[in-house]
């Protein structure tokens, strides 16, 4: 509940000061997002399992973000950015659907 | 613990949950013999509320970019439309311009057909007003002053001329000089002046015409007949003979100052400019 309230409120923060990212930024913020994705439905799977720990999900939150992002980063420099992202677009992609089947199967028992 | 040999996308579906969660939940049953912990999550709220913060930003940023990006695409397409109007309008322009130019070829082929025939003309008209080279069979007169001293005078040849005229001459010269509508033939002291150019004798007229008549026609003109008496008289020696071919020069062409072709009238309503200065 408290986390849902958490998610509403960023979300309105985030519309109502629009805060300007950095150029140089611009282009991980896409796949960040993905990854904050990934660790926020990691945790929620984590909380209908009844294992939540707010540790584990804030490491796994920040590291899932900093390392797609020096994924990319990586990548860009390289020259291979594109690759890369598509890369961890897949394989947080499978992540993301595997935990939101487990997810389903919590709440509907289906 | 997957091992090696797991396929890929399988290790993936089996490890999506965080094996952290796993640990950190069986050690915290170890020692308090509960699995979950039973406290608000303050920590997993404000970093939800970080999460949300990125989406909105995102999807704030990406909206705009997408406008920008809208907008440049826009004005490409508006830039390639009017390149395509222009490039229709140039292509008309082109074939009206080629067409014009089938018109003005036409035209100029009319035009330079045209200055041909004129050209032609003229050089007719000019041989036969004394201005142009001409080649014909003809009659060589040749005239000298008498032993005697007596000088042949202009009356002399003026009367041979205005004779060779009656009898069908269509071209004469004498000396090399060739007679023209504004030639005269007139006495100068003792040279004989034609087209205003002194000569010596003897004097040799060549005339071009039907050589086979033009010497008898000649003896038949009253003026012919009066040069034959006077140099008969005189003591001039003349001889007359036939030539197949002969060529006379042209005359230098002399530009008239004050007469302009055409009646007044013509001029006024064809050349208003020089009428009128």
């Amino acid at each position: 509940m408290i986390a849902a309230l958490g998610l509403l409120v960023g979300i309105v923060l985030g519309v109502i000061f629009q805060p300007d990212v950095p150029l140089g930024l611009e282009p991980y913020l896409p796949i960040a997002v993905v990854a904050a994705l990934d660790a926020v439905f990691g945790g929620l799977r984590a909380y209908l399992d009844g294992i939540f720990d707010d540790k584990v999900f804030v490491v796994s939150f920040i590291s899932n973000v900093v390392i797609a992002a020096a994924i990319v980063y990586l990548g860009d420099k390289l020259g291979v950015g594109g690759q890369l992202s598509t890369g961890v677009i897949v394989v947080l992609g499978i992540r993301i659907f595997s935990n939101v089947a487990a997810i389903r199967r919590h709440l509907f028992h289906a | 613990m997957p091992d090696v040999n797991t396929p890929l996308l399988t290790r993936i579906t089996q490890g999506s949950l965080d094996e952290d969660y796993e640990h950190v939940a069986s050690r915290r049953a170890q020692e308090t013999g509960d699995r979950s912990p039973r406290r608000p999550h303050w920590t997993a709220a404000i970093v939800v509320a970080a999460f949300g913060t990125l989406v909105a930003v995102a999807a704030v940023q990406n909206s705009q970019r997408s406008g920008v990006e809208d907008a440049s695409r826009a004005s490409l397409i508006e830039s390639i439309n009017d390149k395509r109007s222009d490039l229709a309008e140039l292509q008309r322009k082109l074939v009206r311009l080629r067409e014009l130019n089938v018109g003005l070829q036409d035209e100029l082929d009319a035009v330079t057909t045209a200055a041909a025939a004129a050209e032609s003309r003229n050089v007719r008209l000019a041989a036969q007003a004394g201005y142009g080279t001409v080649t014909g069979p003809g009659v060589r007169i040749t005239v000298d002053d008498a032993p005697n001293g007596e000088a042949v005078r202009d009356e002399d040849l003026a009367r041979l001329v205005n004779g060779l005229w009656r009898a069908g001459a269509e071209a004469i010269s004498i000396n090399g000089k060739r007679l023209t509508a504004r030639s005269a033939i007139r006495n100068s002291g003792v040279a004989i002046n034609v087209n205003g150019i002194p000569l010596s004798p003897p004097y040799v007229v060549t005339a071009i015409g039907n050589n086979k008549t033009l010497q008898a026609d000649l003896l038949e003109t009253t003026t012919g007949l009066e040069f034959q008496t006077g140099a008969n008289a005189l003591g001039f020696p003349v001889t007359m003979e036939n030539v197949d071919q002969v060529t006379l020069p042209a005359a230098r062409p002399q530009k008239p100052r004050f007469a302009e072709t055409g009646t007044a009238e013509q001029n006024a309503t064809q050349r208003p400019k020089e009428t009128t200065q």
